[in-house]
Order: structure tokens, then sequence, then C-alpha cells
């Protein structure tokens, strides 16, 4: 791994398609509920370059699982646009380029490692696309070789998580959504996860829209980062982040790293 | 991968030492899995002692309480016919035992797709489930005959209330975050059914599998002390009604050990089908 990310220092801006991946136009959520409707989204507008990672910071209840819920078509937004990939958000995730990381890995028990990561070929009708990845290229990828038959009670929570990258990038998604991947891991295992997915992302190209509830989290990942107010929830600034590639942990010991987390903590805590 | 190297001299050290430890692991685990076999076993044979010698002592005349060996006596005596009486009540189990669970999963499949049809008819489920099962064997022994048809339907009902639990509870049992998973995956709803909630549902069916093993010899039994001239069941009357505690006592021991017997076919099934489960291998 670490030759990977020693050799991989791209550039990006002028190798990758100028299109969008995610175009929100005011896009508004609303949940009826017994206590009144809630919203959850109120006129949120956004774009994601292709090939770009965009971190998503907000309070608890700000709209960003219901963000992403709306980006991936699993719930639909009550007004406004949603463009991905060029497309409906429906067509593009029946189309699979669209791949879903949940805060729980949401493995399936009775799978191994190497079966869970092969699902997505086995449901949905799977000849829909042809890219399919190979399942143990992406194991090793996220470095699980050796692990292929294991059951999920048999790794620890980062490996699960590993696991749950892994399937999601079996059908080579162009859109890589994240909730939270990392929120129950500790530190030490999240900085590492947190590198190994810069890593992967260059690898694979995909664009990435990734929640976190950690300001550096959000810093260390994005190329923006898009902070929410809540209640109702709505876009407060989108900071771009200026850090040299590709980064490393000790990135966040520089002056300019620690400026940028104090500025995304300022304007969080006026959320 | 740039850690250094251990020098060969450290490797084999910690190799013994690692071999060392696990030997003695191994044989603790020994030790322990022997105890948990002996230990019961050696309970059972100081009981059946102690029994033996309260027969004695106290000289408890035979219809009473039979000693051990006068049981073990009959039992060896009589093998054929008991184990010819025993045929009728297996087959009056098992297939009460597979009618019973497979209404129960079907309906019960209904349920997770159909809440109408629960809420209509769970709470009719909940009622036929107060009724004691002797209450209602002689009404389907009137209904359905002295065959062997009253029994099994016996046996059905008595295992299909607790599979029925169980198993909408498992079927129910998946998280949101996989369902949306499997929306994504734009997964059929028949996939869903079998690659999600069927798999998910396994640990609940079996341990309502096991409670059923039990139970269905049970409702054979019942079934035929109402009416029957063969079976375990019948068999118990008659023994009581002549007296005769040895065979009692060795009719009460057949049945058991088939119950045990296909407790432990179910106990095997649910190993082999959830080696994957943690409550299991642990
Ligand atoms: N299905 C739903 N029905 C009703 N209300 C909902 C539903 N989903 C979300 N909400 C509400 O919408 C708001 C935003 O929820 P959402 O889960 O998107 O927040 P979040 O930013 O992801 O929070 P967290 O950081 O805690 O995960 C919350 O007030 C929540 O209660
Ligand atoms: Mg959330």
């Amino acid at each position: 791994m670490s030759i990977m990310s020693q050799t991989t220092v791209l550039d990006r801006t002028p190798v990758r398609d100028e299109s969008l991946a995610v175009r929100l136009q005011d896009v508004t959520v609303r949940f009826p509920t017994e206590r009144g409707v809630v919203t959850a989204l109120e006129r949120v507008s956004l774009t994601i370059p292709s090939g770009g990672f965009l971190t998503l910071l907000g309070p608890s209840g700000c709209g960003k699982s219901t963000l992403l819920r709306v980006v991936s078509d699993l719930i639909p937004a009550t007004s406004g646009q949603v463009e991905v990939l060029g497309t409906t958000a429906a067509a593009a995730r029946a189309r699979r380029d669209i791949g879903f990381v949940f805060q729980d890995a949401s493995l399936l028990a009775w799978r191994t490692a190497l079966e869970n990561v092969q699902l997505p070929l086995e449901v949905g009708g799977r000849s829909k696309r042809g890219g399919a990845r190979d399942a143990r290229e992406l194991l090793a990828l996220v470095g699980l070789t050796g692990w292929e038959n294991a059951y999920p009670h048999e790794l620890s929570g980062g490996m699960r998580q590993r696991v749950a990258i892994a399937r999601a990038l079996i059908n080579d998604p162009k859109l890589l959504l994240m909730d939270e991947p990392f929120g129950a891991l500790d530190e030490i295992k999240r900085d590492r996860l947190n590198e190994e997915l810069l890593r992967v992302w260059e690898e694979t190209g995909a664009t990435i829209l990734f929640v976190t509830h950690s300001i550096y989290e959000a810093a260390f990942l994005g190329q923006q980062v898009m902070l929410m107010a809540a209640r109702p929830g709505r876009v407060r600034e989108i900071v771009p982040v200026d850090l040299p590639s590709p980064r490393r942990v000790a990135l966040r010991e520089t002056p300019q790293f620690i400026a940028l987390a104090a500025h995304l903590r300022t304007v969080l805590e006026a959320c | 991968m740039s850690m250094p190297a251990l020098s060969s001299h450290d490797a084999s050290e910690i190799t013994s030492a690692d071999a060392e430890a696990q030997a003695g692991f191994a044989a603790a685990a020994r030790l322990a899995a022997w105890r948990r076999r002996l230990l019961p076993l050696a309970a059972v044979i100081a009981l059946l002692v102690l029994w033996e010698l309260g027969v004695m002592i106290f000289k408890i005349r035979p219809f009473i309480a039979p000693a051990p060996t006068a049981v073990a006596m009959t039992l060896y005596g009589k093998l054929g016919m008991l184990l010819g009486n025993l045929l009728p009540t297996a087959i009056e189990a098992v297939a009460g035992f597979l009618i019973g669970n497979s209404a129960a999963i079907l309906l019960a499949t209904t349920f997770v797709y159909q809440r109408t049809a629960e809420e209509a008819l769970f709470p009719i489920a909940v009622m036929f489930h107060t009724i004691p099962v002797m209450a209602y064997a002689p009404i389907l022994v009137l209904l359905l005959g002295n065959g062997l048809e009253a029994k099994v339907a016996i046996a059905a009902l008595i295992c299909f209330f607790p599979t029925l639990v169980n198993m909408t509870r498992g079927l129910r049992s998946v998280s949101s975050q996989q369902m949306e998973l499997m929306r994504i995956l734009s997964a059929t709803p028949s996939e869903i059914f079998f690659k999600l909630r069927l798999k998910s549902s396994l640990p609940y069916l079996f341990s309502a599998l096991k409670i059923a093993s039990a139970t269905s010899v049970i409702g054979a039994i019942v079934g035929e002390w109402i009416g029957a001239t063969t079976g375990i069941g019948a068999l118990i009357i008659q023994a009581t009604y002549n007296f005769d505690s040895p065979l009692l006592y060795a009719t009460i021991v057949v049945g058991s050990a088939f119950s045990a017997a296909f407790f432990a076919v179910i106990s095997w099934l649910e190993r082999y089908f959830l080696k994957w489960n943690v409550a299991q291998t642990a």
C-alpha cells in the first residue's frame, strides 16, 4: 500500500472530465410525521465535479444522511432538481453507477468477506453492467488479502468497514456515497482508513461524497468541505480545501491544516 | 511492511514458546471438554445408584417405584415390543413437526408481506395457543377419528405457535440499512426475500424448531392417550392401568430417547446451516 500512495502523485485538475457528477438545485425534503412536517433539507444547492471529493460536515440532524438518500434515489426530493452523473438519480442507481457505504458496515453475517463483496453481482439484474471488478483484487486493494473466507463476526470493526468499501466498489461506481463510514472506529484506525480511502479514490477515479462528524476528517479528505446547519437542514458554507496531494496524516500538524480546521470549527459553532 | 525482520534466533524462540502455550491451551480445553461430558454422566450414575439403594433399603414395592435394574431388564426383554410402539409415535411426531412448522413458516411469510393478514389472524393464533393441548386433543380425535391423522394434527398444532412467532420476528430482523443496501442494488422482492430475510430468520427459526422437536413428541403422545391401541402414549396408559411400573418407566425411557435424538438431529442441522452465527460458534 505504501508503494501505491508514493507513486500515484496525480495532478488531477487537467486530467479530469469537466462534467458534473452531482448537481442539486434548491432541493427540499420534507417528512410528514406525527409531530408535524419535518424539513430535513431546505433549498440545498451544490455541485460536485466529476472525480471530486466533497465532505459533508454538520451537526446531528442537519440532513446529511437525507442528502445522501436523495442522491442515491432512496427517497425522492419534495421539490428541486437532482442530477446524478448527467441523468436522474434513479437512472444512475439502476445503471449501478452509485456505491453506498453505511455507518455500520451492513455486511450479511452468513456470507464470507468475499461473498459479501460479490453480493452486488448476484442481485438486481447482474447483466446490466459488464465492468465488474474482481472481488479478490478489491479485497487486496483495501488490505484484506488472506481474509477472503472470514465471516463478519471474525473481523474487527475496521476490517468490516473495508469489506463494505470493497463491496461498494465492485461495480466500479462513478459515484461513491459514504455515510459516516468510520464513525464507530478509534482514531488510529480512522486515520489509517482515511489515508487508504484517498489512495482508493486516486486509484479508481470515482467521485466521493463523504459524510462525517469530524472536522479533521472532513478537512483531511475533502477537496471541498460543505458545512450544513440544522433545523431546517441547509447549506452554510462550501469551503475549498487547498492542501497538497498525496495527503498523509502528518499533514494535520501543518499550520495550513490547523488554520483550515479552525475556520471550519468557527463556522460549525455558529450553526 | 517496513518492519525490521526478526532475527532467526528470536523467531524460533517465539515459535517454541507459542507452541508450548498452544499445547497447554489445547490440553486445558480437552480437560474441560471431558469434564463437561463426564460430570453429568457421573451425576446420573450416582442418582441411579441412590435410587436402587433406596428401593432396596425401604423395600418399596415395584408397582409404586421400580428399581432401575428392573426397568433396565424390562427395557432389554421387551425392546422389540417397545420399538414397535415407538414407530407410530415417531411417525406422528415427525409428520406433525413437518406440517406444523411448514404451515407456521408460510403464515409468517404472509404476515411479513401482508400486515392486514397479521392483524386479522394473529389474535386468533394467540387465542388457540392459550387453549391447553389436553383440551383440544379430544376435539381433534372426535373430528379426525381414531387414526394417525388426529395425532399428527395435535403434534402439528403444538409446534405451530412458537414457530409462527419466532419466524415472523426472524423475517423482520433485517436492519433498515440492509434494506437500503438491497434497494441501491435494485434487488427484486424475491431476491430480498431469499438473500436477506430468509437468511436473517434462520437463527430464530432453528430455536423454534428445537422447541418443536420436543413438543411434537409430546403432542403425539397426548393424542395417543385419548384413543389409540399402539404407540408410546397407549403403552403408558396400559402400563399404568396394569400397575406395570417397570414397563411404564421403560416406555418413558424409550420416548425420551427418541425426543432427545430428534432434538440432536435439529441441533446438528442448526450447527451445519448456521456456521456463520456468532452465538453458535462462540
Ligand atoms: N424517514 C424519516 N421520517 C421522518 N423524519 C426523518 C426521516 N429521516 C430523517 N428525518 C428527520 O430529518 C432530519 C435530518 O435527518 P438526517 O438523518 O438526514 O440527519 P443527519 O445529518 O444524517 O444526522 P446524524 O448526523 O445524526 O446522522 C432529522 O430531524 C430527522 O429526524
Ligand atoms: Mg446521518
